[in-house]
């Protein structure tokens, strides 16, 4: 009987491979899946910046609605119940800053690539798709659109004077008229009577520079020849991909690239670049680096050279492996009730008692944030640091007390050196980790949008206090901003691209400095 | 007259304190309560080499660590009796460790440089005790190598690292980190059981020249070894001191049956 069950259907080396094989292959889906999301993040992430074609095409919106003959730029194409479906952005009178459509391809008439349509790019991230016609300068006369640049150049001029205004008489007029408010002058006292006339004198400079600077124009036309007209000074720039060579078109997302990497993000994170997010995931980690390292350095030399070998030493060595599995919104919820509240809030009362109810320390920001991080990887690189310490040779520890070397200066000279490695191993995983999270960092400092750096140059230049923004969270906020974002190459795309690379190189840097460490303390 | 005071046999049994480098009284010794010295009394000579022989776990290596109380890295560990050290019992709880250490040199059964310079190696100990100048750093270096027999070898590549040496100079790199702090004491725990026979010959020439420096204290399984380069050898077993005498005559007419029984080979 027992010849039929199932155990003997495969003798116990077949079992084996079979299990073998199958893991085999579970690895091979793991490293498919793998590369697939890469190549996903890759290719919608480096799309985004390659200047798409516009294309010009006739439509439906809906069966009752009117056609529409519109510039467009294709952002996705998919198949949908057997039929081709394209997702596309297009403007029109009725959306002169572009709206998006999804439609089959059959609905659409006439799809052809026009090279006379431009991609026109506002300063506040709006585009619009059309043709730009001509120009007209402050003299309300037409000029050709070869001017353009020489136009632009004014309009610069303008904005340069108001801002001058603005930073060498308004703001002189507003310290002045504060610090009258600070001596409690009565609103009818002369000096604010002066001060009022002057401020209203350089406003309306101000006003009438700006109305001046307004009647720069550009004048465009959507596909149907309905006409729209756009103030140059709020133009960034205008791209006709149809009419760029290949190589302008390396040019032009190189650039694209440069201004993703150093400008701030604009139309709440859906344009614009990701500089403030990539400075505060990089000084956010930084920050963090710092705290963990010498503390879980610490601990771990504690650990293992000093605590007695005794059963608390065991329980405090299992529960810091075990804290490493701690899910990570817990330690977010943590940072908020004991660093933010409890200890910031604490800060406050007893340091910056004359700034309350404002809280100075005892609100979210990028030092609670790192301490939060601090904490949530501490148990990596104390595990690692633990190893690295193991592996430190009896015989060199002897070899430092012989020569009269205290537990101190053996552990500073000879042991710390030698474990630098592991050590650093700790730190590359700690910071990979901290690189990629995001929830916790939500609850203790990590914003969708701060109006400053936590750098500046204002005293004291770096501002641990303020909130920050985080490309995990800008990557959040995109996913949630429109369902359509996630399925073509979108600025969210490109964010994921940055932060990936952001943490691929820092393990690089990590990886790097282990082995010159490796190379300096090699054991011969 | 050196020649004479070289020649000289002192009786080990009636040393005076002053021809005394270190003098042990009923020192006894427990690793979590396995005794593994057992009452041992003696007095080393200075300016002369003493062997310590006996069976693999017998104490050696545990007696000379009593020394430059090594033993109290290990947990568990507790020792009762004296050691009379310059004068001072060095077991006594007020004793500065690592100001004896730096008096008492040791040299380990392998070769341990730290992952260092050959140069930032002898320095180690100098390092520590809070010379920095160059100079001075300088000057013990090189005569630290020369005493240890090995500048020629190294004086052109004193910065580069000292894991690339071979066995030997390695031996020898770790006696000159130990010379460079002047120890009064040198402890050799087996220096050259992990040595070929020539460089195990170097090393035993480097210790006769050491002698007029420092009182020498070696650890060795080899009877031919103890007898060519020791002054005195004294002859353990299990955890207690059976013979110690001249090495001239231990190793020619044993009193002991157990020490003649080791040296002919008899123990395994
Ligand atoms: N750290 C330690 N903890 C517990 N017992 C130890 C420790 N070190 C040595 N012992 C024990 O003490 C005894 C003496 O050891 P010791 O190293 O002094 O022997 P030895 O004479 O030097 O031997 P060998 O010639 O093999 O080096 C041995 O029985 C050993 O098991
Ligand atoms: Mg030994």
């Amino acid at each position: 009987m027992s010849r039929f069950s199932p155990s003997h259907w495969f003798s116990s080396v077949q079992k084996q491979s079979f299990a073998i094989s199958f893991s085999a292959f579970m690895a091979l889906l793991l490293t498919i899946a793998l590369g697939c999301l890469l190549l996903i993040i890759v290719s919608r992430g480096a799309t985004y910046f390659w200047p798409a074609t516009i294309f010009k095409g006739e439509f439906r919106l809906s069966d009752e609605s009117a056609p529409v003959k519109a510039y467009m730029q294709i952002r996705n194409e998919f198949s949908r119940s057997g039929s081709e479906v394209i997702w596309f952005k297009y403007s029109n009178r009725d959306f002169p800053y572009g709206n998006q459509a999804m439609l089959e391809a059959t609905q659409i008439s006439g799809l052809q690539a026009a090279d006379d349509g431009a991609l026109i790019t506002l300063t506040d991230g709006r585009t619009v798709l059309a043709e730009p016609l001509s120009l007209q300068s402050a003299e309300r006369e037409e000029r050709a659109l070869e001017d353009y640049s020489l136009m632009q150049e004014e309009v610069q001029r303008i904005t340069n004077q108001i801002e001058v205004i603005r930073t060498e008489r308004l703001s002189d007029i507003h310290q002045q008229l504060s610090e009258l408010d600070m001596r409690n002058v009565a609103a009818d006292a002369p000096a604010r009577i002066r001060l009022s006339r002057d401020f209203n004198k350089w406003q309306g400079l101000i006003s009438e520079l700006e109305i001046q600077r307004n009647q720069y124009r550009l004048t465009v036309a959507f596909a149907d020849g309905e006409r729209f007209d756009l103030a140059l000074g709020d133009i960034d720039e205008i791209v006709r991909s149809g009419r760029l060579s290949y190589w302008q078109k390396w040019q032009a997302t190189l650039t694209a690239i440069g201004r993703f990497l150093t400008e701030a993000p604009k139309q709440a994170n859906t344009a614009g670049g990701v500089f403030p997010a990539l400075f505060g995931t990089v000084l956010m980690v930084f920050v963090m680096t710092l705290i963990v390292t010498p503390f879980g350095v610490m601990a771990a030399v504690y650990l293992s050279e000093y605590a007695p070998n005794n059963a608390l030493t065991s329980v405090i060595r299992i529960s810091v492996s075990n804290m490493a599995g701690v899910p990570s919104i817990v330690y977010g919820v943590f940072g908020l009730g004991f660093f933010v509240y409890a200890v910031g809030g604490n800060i406050d009362t007893l340091f910056f008692s004359h700034k309350l109810p404002a809280p100075t320390m005892g609100t979210p920001g990028l030092f609670w944030a790192s301490l939060t991080m601090a904490i949530l990887t501490l148990p990596v690189v104390i595990v690692a640091t633990e190893e690295g310490l193991r592996r430190v040779p009896e015989g060199l520890k002897a070899g430092s007390y012989a020569l009269g070397a205290t537990k101190a200066e053996t552990v500073m000279r000879t042991i710390l050196p030698i474990a630098s490695p592991g050590i650093m191993t700790g730190v590359i995983l700690a910071i990979a980790r901290a690189a990629g999270e995001v929830a916790p960092l939500m609850l203790v400092g990590a914003v969708k949008f701060a109006p400053n750096l936590p750098i500046d140059g204002e005293f004291p230049y770096l501002h641990l206090d303020r909130q920050f923004m985080h490309l995990g969270v800008l990557i959040y906020d995109g996913a949630f901003h429109s369902q359509t974002d996630v399925k073509g190459s979108s600025m969210m795309f490109a964010t994921c691209l940055l932060l990936l690379l952001v943490v691929f190189i820092l393990n690089l840097l990590a990886v790097v400095m282990r082995m010159r460490l490796r190379k300096k303390y090699q054991q011969g | 007259m050196l020649k004479l005071f070289e020649h000289e046999h002192l009786d080990v049994k009636r040393l005076s304190d002053e021809e005394t480098a270190i003098e042990v009284r009923n020192l006894s010794l427990q690793f979590s309560d396995k005794p593994v010295l057992n009452d041992i009394s003696m007095r080393i000579p200075k300016h002369r080499i003493t062997a310590l022989i006996g069976q693999s776990g017998c104490g050696k290596s545990t007696l000379i660590s009593c020394f430059n109380r090594m033993n109290d890295l290990i947990s568990g560990c507790r020792y009762q009796g004296e050691i009379i050290l310059g004068g001072r019992d060095i077991n006594h709880k007020k004793e500065n460790v690592s100001r004896l250490r730096t008096q008492v040199g040791m040299v380990f059964q392998r070769p341990n440089p730290f992952p260092l310079s050959i140069y930032e190696n002898v320095c180690y100990g100098l390092r520590l005790q809070g010379v920095n100048g160059r100079r001075q750093l300088d000057d013990t270096v090189e005569q630290a190598l020369v005493d240890a027999a090995l500048w020629d070898e190294v004086k052109d590549r004193l910065f580069e690292s000292a894991q690339v040496l071979s066995g030997g100079q390695q031996q020898r790199l770790v006696i000159a980190r130990a010379l460079a702090l002047k120890p009064d004491i040198l402890l050799l725990d087996e220096p050259t059981s992990a040595l070929d026979p020539l460089t195990t010959l170097y090393i035993e020439e480097l210790m006769a020249g050491l002698k007029k420096r420092c009182s020498i204290i070696i650890v060795t399984h080899n009877m031919q070894q103890a007898a060519r380069v020791s002054d005195y050898t004294a002859f353990l077993h299990q955890g207690r001191l059976i013979e110690y005498s001249d090495s001239d005559s231990l190793f020619t007419m044993p009193h002991k049956k157990q020490t003649e029984d080791y040296i002919t080979g008899r123990y395994g």
